[in-house]
């Protein structure tokens, strides 16, 4: 972990210096890119809005909770506790959501328990994949379908493949 | 997505409809606020890197980074234009070192030119690759498995790292074999 923190200091301590050498107005620069911030946020936001607002509606209304437990039986059939199937299952939509899931779960059956450390797996080995698609194709790209079934399909199958690493990892 | 959207949407709204009218409103609004207070933190996380990655572009190191990374990111990608790939090739880079929020930037730049070439092959690689996870340390994970007072935080690294590398693995097969078929069939 001590790495990992010092990385980004590293790095803009690195890139800074090479920048003075090379005769960069470093200010005038950094404010440039900055001033970016301001509508690419603007351009994102609808798209956030309205994924938000839908996996509120879909977790708030039980639904997910509902489709968690249909799911539970053919996901157990693949190897994945049926108590992380509510995990996996709002995951695509929420990472706040997933978050606060995963951390219930670890203080209900234990962090080191055969389901605690599935539920990390599951968390860490997938993405939220509307939201990811919300962002990155905001508006401007209307078909969807393909990379958006390909990336949850390739996410449920890392899923059981590291429920199945659990079981002797 | 347009129609996961109806579908959700309305699925939802009928339960709340039937179930508890008065608890519909309070759910969108809650969303709402969501995206209010996430975009607020994006935009602070987009000024942090939108302001490292234009001395970056500025300073002649961009360039001198990405040459590396070219040869292969072209093979990737199956694309010509430099601009695109070395966005990607950062986008990629940031994904790996697990610099919060600085992928987001760079991928949606390159996923907007590969469009603008028409080529979606590109964009929905890159798409599939950022949706499958790419990070070498999940520092959420163990931030949590410490905090619910885990003896071994640091106990998944293993597990999680074969799931992630197989997630984006079977994403990219995937992809591939989808392109595959896609053209045979013109």
């Amino acid at each position: 972990m001590k790495f990992a923190a010092l990385l980004i200091p590293l790095l803009f301590v690195a890139l800074f210096i090479f920048a003075l050498f090379r005769r960069i107005r470093l200010y005038d620069c950094f404010t440039e890119g900055v001033k970016e911030a301001v509508p690419l946020v603007l351009t994102l936001f609808p798209y956030l809005a309205a994924i938000l607002m839908l996996s509120e509606l879909f977790s708030e209304s039980g639904l997910a909770d509902a489709a968690a437990r249909l799911l539970a039986r053919p996901l157990e059939a693949v190897g994945i506790p049926a108590e992380i199937a509510r995990l996996v299952l709002i995951k695509p939509f929420s990472g706040s959501g997933s978050t606060a899931l995963l951390s219930e779960l670890l203080s209900a059956y234990g962090a080191d328990s055969y389901i605690g450390r599935c539920a990390c797996v599951a968390y860490g080995s997938s993405e939220t994949v509307f939201y990811i698609s919300a962002v990155y194709f905001a508006g401007k790209r209307k078909k969807l379908f393909r990379p958006i079934l390909i990336s949850l399909l390739a996410n449920f199958l890392g899923v059981a493949f590291g429920c199945f690493l659990c079981r002797f990892l | 997505m347009n129609l996961i959207f109806a579908a959700v949407f309305l699925a939802s709204a009928l339960v709340f409809l039937f179930l508890r009218p008065d608890g519909f409103l309070a759910a969108m609004l809650t969303g709402a606020e969501k995206a209010a207070t996430l975009s607020l933190s994006l935009l602070a996380v987009y000024c942090v890197w939108l302001g490292f990655f234009r001395v970056l572009e500025k300073s002649g190191l961009e360039k001198k980074l990405s040459s590396l990374l070219r040869p292969a990111l072209k093979k990737l990608f199956r694309s010509d234009d430099e601009e695109a790939l070395s966005l990607a090739g950062e986008n990629l880079s940031a994904n790996f070192l697990g610099l919060p929020g600085a992928p987001t930037p760079l991928g949606i730049r390159a996923t907007g030119k590969f469009l603008e070439n028409k080529e979606e092959y590109a964009a929905d690689l890159l798409f599939v690759l950022n949706a499958t996870s790419l990070q070498l340390l999940p520092t959420t994970v163990i931030a949590l498995r410490l905090a619910a007072g885990s003896l071994a935080p640091a106990d998944i690294l293993l597990p999680t790292l074969l799931a992630t590398a197989f997630t984006s693995l079977s994403g990219v097969l995937l992809l591939m074999g989808a392109e595959f078929f896609r053209r045979r069939r013109k």
